[in-house]
């Protein structure tokens, strides 16, 4: 009798465990309170769902092309960004934009891009505990 | 006794209980969908993750359609595909590949703001969707809503930019990444022939130049074809891929990299892209990938 009950508590426990464990970072709201957020004029292209539980950092990429200026937002609990960093990185690994500047950290990048490609999207952590946020991303014509 | 058995059959039918409502959710329609794949459309082996972050780099056919207008082009309806041709479409292959040309004309039609087009258009996208089992993701009251004030423009690019998300996230989670794959190609081919087309009738370096860039989509579209051609549904649409392919490598795109100027303005940082790409594309180039383009797209939509 005892052996089926601690086993019952066991499983209930962890079952109640894993699903706090997958609910630690709900990215998914981040990225859909941050589709809002993005200027007007632009169109929204994506939203982003930045899950860096454990993780040093989260990528992403997409074709961006000559001639269209891109939004790119981040939005984090707490503060605005919770000091989530966006930046942009071309095909060759050469960083074009990043959210941090002079050791400043904002919630949005304006990249008018004047060269057609793959790029990275890359989101890195300044605050130890706070890995979790969304993003949103639009454009307009540049 | 008696107790004790009772006692014990209880906590194991909480316990089995617990465990049925601990494990994922299943939608009665996610085994509807599942069963009406077809045979031929068999698991690729290849890791989902990479399929699924080179769907996620194609841009939005929307661009597109968005530098069309701000170019000065005119809207033309007879570029489109027509509704009447949905009826032809009888296999989820031919149905995914159509969703996205209808997802893309609609996208070129609320750009342009035709909102009676609008309504036909949506009714076709909704038609396929449902026959795919996508048709939970579309509001169509609301969309029709929308489509009624010219003022919910942007509501409604955004909802339709969701919607699809939408799709092709739930495609991508289902594991049916090759239902997405041809969403994403019918919508892309459907964009180079309205591109195209426009190009010809009204010749601009910058029309080109949009049409020469798409050699790095098409680059990418033909990887994702190249995990299914072991699939017979999948490898007479990566023939023809090749074929464009083909007419892509006479065309040089050179990138120069230099580094970039930031500042923050507003609290935004402004970039300065100070990189450049020099796309190599004549007019007779443009020629032969409109031919390809619109033999392809007629095989499409027929």
């Amino acid at each position: 009798m005892k052996k089926i009950i601690s086993t019952a508590l066991f499983t209930i426990a962890f079952c109640i465990g894993s699903s706090e464990l997958s609910a630690q970072c709900n990215s998914e709201s981040f990225a859909n309170a941050c589709i809002p957020k993005l200027s007007g004029g632009f169109n929204f292209l994506k939203s982003y769902k930045v899950d860096g539980v454990q993780k040093d950092k989260v990528e992403f990429s997409y074709v961006f092309t000559k001639g269209t200026q891109y939004m790119l937002n981040v939005c984090g609990g707490g503060g605005a960004t919770d000091g989530i960093v966006v930046s942009i990185w071309d095909k060759d690994r050469n960083k074009v934009a990043s959210s941090k500047i002079n050791g400043q950290v904002v919630s949005a990048i304006a990249f008018p891009c004047n060269a057609t490609g793959i790029y990275y999207i890359q989101y890195t952590f300044e605050t130890p505990l706070a890995h979790c946020g969304g993003s949103a991303l639009g454009f307009k014509k540049g | 006794m008696a107790n004790f058995k009772a006692m014990r059959i209880f906590i194991v039918g909480a316990l089995l209980l617990f465990l049925v409502s601990c494990s994922p959710e299943k939608k009665p329609d996610d085994q509807e969908f599942l069963k009406s794949l077809e045979a031929t459309q068999e698991k690729t082996g290849v890791d989902e993750e990479v399929i699924n972050s080179i769907l996620d780099q194609i841009p939005s056919p929307l661009e597109i359609s968005v530098l069309l207008k701000e170019s000065g082009s005119k809207f033309d309806g007879s570029l489109l595909n027509h509704s009447d041709n949905l009826s032809k479409y009888n296999s989820n292959f031919k149905k995914a590949l159509n969703l996205g040309v209808f997802g893309t004309d609609l996208g070129y039609i609320n750009i342009y703001g035709q909102n009676q087009e609008g309504l036909k258009y949506i009714s076709s996208v909704k038609s396929l969707a449902d026959d795919l089992n996508l048709g939970q993701f579309f509001d169509i009251e609301t969309i029709g809503r929308l489509i009624a004030n010219s003022k919910n423009l942007d509501s409604l690019l955004l909802l339709t930019t969701l919607n699809f998300n939408h799709i092709n996230h739930y495609l991508q989670t289902e594991g049916r990444d090759n239902l997405s794959v041809l969403l994403l190609t019918g919508g892309w081919i459907e964009a180079m022939q309205i591109t195209c087309q426009v190009a010809a009738k009204k010749p601009s370096q910058e029309l080109f130049e949009k049409i020469g860039e798409q050699k790095i989509v098409l680059e990418q579209i033909q990887l994702l074809f190249s995990f299914y051609k072991d699939d017979s549904t999948m490898a007479g649409l990566l023939k023809d891929i090749e074929q464009l392919k083909s007419a892509y490598d006479k065309i040089s795109i050179t990138y120069t990299y230099k580094e970039s100027t930031m500042q923050i303005v507003n609290g935004v940082a402004v970039i300065k892209d100070n990189s450049s790409t020099t796309i190599d594309i004549t007019e007779q180039h443009v020629a032969e990938i409109r031919n390809i383009t619109n033999a392809i797209r007629t095989k499409i939509i027929n």
